[in-house]
């Protein structure tokens, strides 16, 4: 068997595409999932049921969900209420919500870690809500939170790769539309996971320069979550 | 558009076959995946360097590549390479129970930090055989410490499965789409796949979760 790296060469302006698509989804959707995260998190530690329940009905259902099913709902059964995103919005929206769910956890582990006395502390020196969470609380969660939500973030990059299935033209579906010019599915295929392993493996060292060397070690230990 | 779930509930049987397949696909995944990690374990405790740092790239290139190219590249890679044409079905247990096996692997080297290092000390001072230390003392309370977080580990392999739809295995998501094909009626097809998704998920990340209470409770 001979292998023919040339004809990926050829195409190489589909896989440069493909790569800006990827790293243009994944920093949106982890940006908004960052977002949509806190808020589902401050809404699931609050002390109000009709708060607390919507937040928890919405984590699970995201976490129990496959995001191949959530994508396919969105792009093939909204259509037909009217609501018709392009591939790249379906994208976006769903692997934001989907993403989320899962940031709003590790927030909420985060906020667990942090002792109870600094909310009794915050509450007993009268600070108001907004004050404590924005000014005691999700500032120590740095650290908590840190390995974890870095673990997220990176499985939300591989998980941009279901988008192909949708015509969103990011690295893995360069690959089919190499591979649909030049069937040559080894060398496609193993080049685009090189790409996406060069892609997690620098994501990841950018990250552990961010952090304390503390938490570095905790993500070192904590690999077993996706 | 109205919804007619009694329209397409009496034809959902091969959605239920299909959820079956992906409980049976998930489960033999993640017996290929209990075995990789179990080998992965083995070897990153294992005297030569060389094993450990090949269980090193092994899991780095996992955790680093989405498991839909994975897939890919097993299934279309493997038949070239090798001249052993196996079908999609083995090829997505295979892939599914390879990438698993990578984190299954952590969990268990998770486990295996709880033990004490006096079992390992006193199985070797009584003479047992390297073998026997690991299969007979070690591994058994490995496992039985991370019962758990297999269970949840389960969850994750049945979520991965979906993408074997590309390959042409027909498990759930396969199924749902070859029914909506057919009756034009993807709204009702898809929310019964996810519902049937989600009664599966959830309910073994509840077992997961009872489990990782009792066992909280009966800790030595």
């Amino acid at each position: 068997m001979k292998f023919d790296f040339g004809a990926i060469w050829d195409n190489r302006d589909i896989l440069i595409d493909g790569v800006y698509t990827t790293l243009l989804i994944s920093s949106i959707a982890i940006s908004m999932g960052i977002v949509i995260g806190l808020v589902i998190c401050l809404l699931r530690i609050s002390k109000k049921r009709l708060l607390r329940w919507p937040a928890i009905i919405y984590i699970e259902i995201m976490r129990n969900i496959p995001l191949l099913i959530l994508i396919f709902m969105m792009f093939y059964a909204l259509p037909f209420y009217g609501i018709r995103f392009s591939g790249m919005t379906t994208g976006f929206i769903c692997l934001s919500l989907y993403g989320g769910a899962y940031f709003a956890e590790v927030f909420r582990g985060g906020v667990e870690a942090v002792s109870k006395g600094q909310f009794d502390a915050s509450k007993a020196l009268g600070l108001s809500y907004g004050f404590y969470m924005r000014r005691i609380i999700l500032p120590q969660l740095y650290n908590y939170v840190f390995p974890p939500g870095t673990n997220i973030a990176l499985t939300m990059i591989k998980e941009s790769s279901l988008l192909s299935m949708i015509t969103v033209a990011e690295l893995t579906y360069a690959a089919h539309d190499i591979n649909g010019r030049t069937f040559t599915p080894v060398e496609t295929f193993a080049t685009i996971a090189v790409i996406y392993w060069i892609i997690c493996t620098l994501f990841l060292k950018l990250t552990q320069m961010l952090q304390s060397p503390a938490s570095v070690r905790e993500i070192n230990n904590s690999m077993a979550i996706r | 558009m109205e919804l007619q779930f009694l329209t397409i509930i009496p034809k959902a049987g091969p959605l239920l076959l299909g959820a079956l397949y992906t409980i049976f696909v998930g489960i033999l995944a993640c017996g290929v995946g209990i075995l990789v990690g179990t080998g992965l374990l083995l070897m990153r405790n294992s005297r030569f360097w060389l094993l450990r740092t090949l269980v090193n790239i092994y899991s780095s290139f996992i955790r680093g590549t989405p498991a839909l190219v994975q897939i890919l590249v097993f299934y279309y890679a493997l038949a070239p390479l090798t001249g052993v044409n196996i079908g999609p079905f083995t090829a997505g247990i295979m892939s599914v129970g390879f990438n698993s096996g990578a984190y299954i692997a952590e969990i268990l080297r998770g486990g295996l930090s709880r033990i004490p290092k006096g079992q390992r000390e006193a199985a070797e001072s009584l003479g047992l055989p390297r073998i026997k230390v690991w299969f007979k003392v070690i591994l058994p309370q490995v496992f039985h410490s991370v019962i758990p977080l297999l269970v949840n580990e389960f969850t994750m392999v049945i979520k991965i499965t979906p993408l074997l739809s590309t390959i042409t295995v027909v498990e759930l998501t396969r199924a749902s789409q070859m029914l909506y094909n057919e009756t034009f009626r993807p709204v009702e097809v898809l929310v019964l796949a996810a519902v049937i998704y989600f009664i599966i998920c959830f309910s073994i990340s509840q077992l997961g979760e009872y489990l990782q209470r009792r066992s909280h409770k009966f800790r030595l």
